[in-house]
């Protein structure tokens, strides 16, 4: 029973660590700052799904948040201009609007934790999960498989990547002193 | 694939002592955690010490030669001097930042070489996902240049960060390629399945022509990764003093710089493990007399012999290729390597699908 303890006490220690640096993500000042805690709180989401025997599902979460988007995040703090970096104090009327909201967003994620029952699924169900699991389902065709979401979303992704490489080329007239 | 070496990790062993008593767990955890480190700190020096001398020697000199036999004590002199140095925070700098920024270049090091297998029986964690995993972690590294450069508050830092950041995004996606091509042919991400499906070849020539591609990208794009020579733009000191650790001192410095040759020796281990067989012998599928030689030495040699001349191999680059400009870096990566590694990747799919590899037994 010792493994079980062990990790309950992990569980309470990632929790607390991931509600702290969710609100010193909400709560800092300096935007770069906001960006790291955003981090250790998308890392340790990584460490709950390790405790779920998601391993993929953990790996993709460092792989895509922590690799890219928090990436993406700080790149585009550190090219905007230093001044705006620390978030002035915000008017009353901005104060008043931001409680509203997030009030409201609060009782919405509340009434839906209350009206939603979280089933177990039964014991054993879950083993088989895995990478060749998720693999199969990826490139399945039939009604248990998600090929067609996945390749729309790779076209998506095409499409995408075409419209960047659109936005980001120089005019050719302009000569080549523009990188 | 019976390959008949019993495997076993340290995180499998704790796990095994556990239940009996929590001691014995926590006990092997701390091990894990104490090993870890110590293994950081000599393995920095005894890389630092390699590469003086083998710098020296392309140069025809001698190297480190007064502290100790051959200058052996060089590198751990200069690492306590840099131990007992200031620890300088440049005023107007982002504190906080500023000094959690190495501590995140060495997680990224730490957690890639828990998952290496570096003998049957040394290896802190095995898991099912381990090519993604190593993929994962280091993306932490990145964090640790681009907040180091940021958080200095001086331009040389912030241009230094701003090119490793680019350059080690864009070199991730022909590692990863590589690294696919791996996957496939031996149908798992766990490493140490990954070399145990290398016991009759290593894949770098069981995999026909594709393995010895795959190898060469991943060296290149690994390179590009740790920012070694040739792609040490973003610490060129001609032009940016010395990149994002330009304000950095003392113990900090310190692990930015042990981070980065641990990153080497993280890189060989890789490239090992993947296309040189990992700690398995050189074997010939079928040619029994030749493997029983062979098997003579243990697998943990063969694994820090095979490593020793990847990391040989790639101080040898440094004296040999010069510094690629930005752009060029970027037309290596996005008109070169990766339309290869794509094409690569189809053809090992090809190959696996069809069975087309040597030793099909």
């Amino acid at each position: 029973m010792n493994g079980q303890a062990a990790s309950t006490v992990f569980f309470y220690v990632f929790a607390a660590v991931s509600v702290a640096l969710a609100v010193a993500t909400v709560i800092s000042r300096r935007i770069l700052r906001a960006a790291v805690a955003l981090m250790g709180v998308l890392a340790t989401s990584a460490a709950f799904y390790v405790m779920l025997d998601a391993e993929f599902l953990a790996g993709v979460q460092i792989l895509v948040y922590v690799g890219g988007i928090v990436i993406l995040l700080v790149y585009a703090v550190m090219l905007t201009r230093s001044s705006e970096l620390i978030e002035d104090r915000p008017s009353g009327r901005r104060r008043g609007a931001a409680l509203a909201v997030s009030t409201l967003f609060f009782v919405a994620a509340a009434g839906a934790f209350v009206a939603s029952r979280f089933e177990t699924l039964r014991p054993g169900a879950l083993t088989v999960s895995g990478t060749t699991e998720i693999g199969r389902r990826l490139l399945d065709q039939g009604s248990t498989g998600y090929v067609l979401p996945f390749e729309l979303i790779s076209l998506l992704l095409l499409s995408v990547l075409i419209g960047g490489v659109v936005i980001a080329r120089t005019n050719p007239d302009k000569g080549e002193d523009a990188k | 694939m019976g390959s008949g070496w019993e495997t076993t990790t340290l995180a499998e062993r704790a796990a095994e002592a556990m239940p009996g008593s929590l001691l014995a767990g926590a006990g092997y955890v701390l091990l894990a955690v104490v090993g870890a480190s110590l293994f950081v700190a000599v393995l920095g020096m005894a890389l630092i010490y390699a590469e003086r001398k083998v710098a020296a020697h392309f140069q025809c000199r001698l190297g480190p030669m007064r502290v100790g036999p051959h200058g052996i004590f060089q590198t751990v002199a200069d690492t306590i001097k840099l131990l007992f140095k200031e620890d300088i925070v440049p005023a107007q700098s982002d504190r906080v930042l500023h000094l959690a920024a190495p501590f995140f270049s060495m997680m990224a090091t730490l957690l890639a070489l828990v998952a290496l297998p570096m003998s049957p029986i040394v290896q802190v964690a095995d898991m099912n996902i381990g090519v993604l995993y190593i993929t994962a972690v280091t993306g932490f590294g990145v964090l640790g240049v681009l907040l180091a450069g940021w958080s200095s508050n001086n331009k040389w830092s912030l241009l230094g960060a701003m090119r490793a950041g680019a350059q080690i995004i864009s070199y991730e996606v022909s590692a990863t390629m590589s690294l696919l091509v791996v996957v496939l042919f031996s149908g798992s991400m766990q490493l140490s399945r990954i070399v145990e499906s290398q016991a009759d070849g290593w894949w770098i020539w069981r995999a026909p022509v594709v393995g010895v591609v795959a190898f060469v990208i991943f060296l290149i794009a690994s390179l590009a990764e740790i920012s070694r020579t040739p792609f040490d733009l973003p610490e060129g000191e001609s032009e940016l003093t010395a990149g994002f650790h330009t304000e950095y001192s003392g113990l900090r410095f310190a692990m930015f710089f042990l981070a980065e040759f641990v990153n080497m020796f993280v890189v060989s281990a890789m490239a090992t493990t993947l296309f040189l067989g990992g700690w398995m012998p050189f074997h010939i599928g079928g040619v029994e007399s030749f493997n029983a030689v062979m098997d003579l030495l243990p697998p943990g040699a063969w694994f820090a012999l095979k490593s020793a001349a990847v990391v040989f191999l790639i101080m040898w680059f440094r004296w040999t290729f010069p510094r690629l400009r930005v752009d060029q870096l970027m037309k290596l990566e996005w008109k070169v390597l990766l339309p290869i590694g794509f094409v690569n990747l189809f053809a090992a799919a090809t190959a696996v699908v069809f069975g087309w590899y040597f030793f099909p037994f």
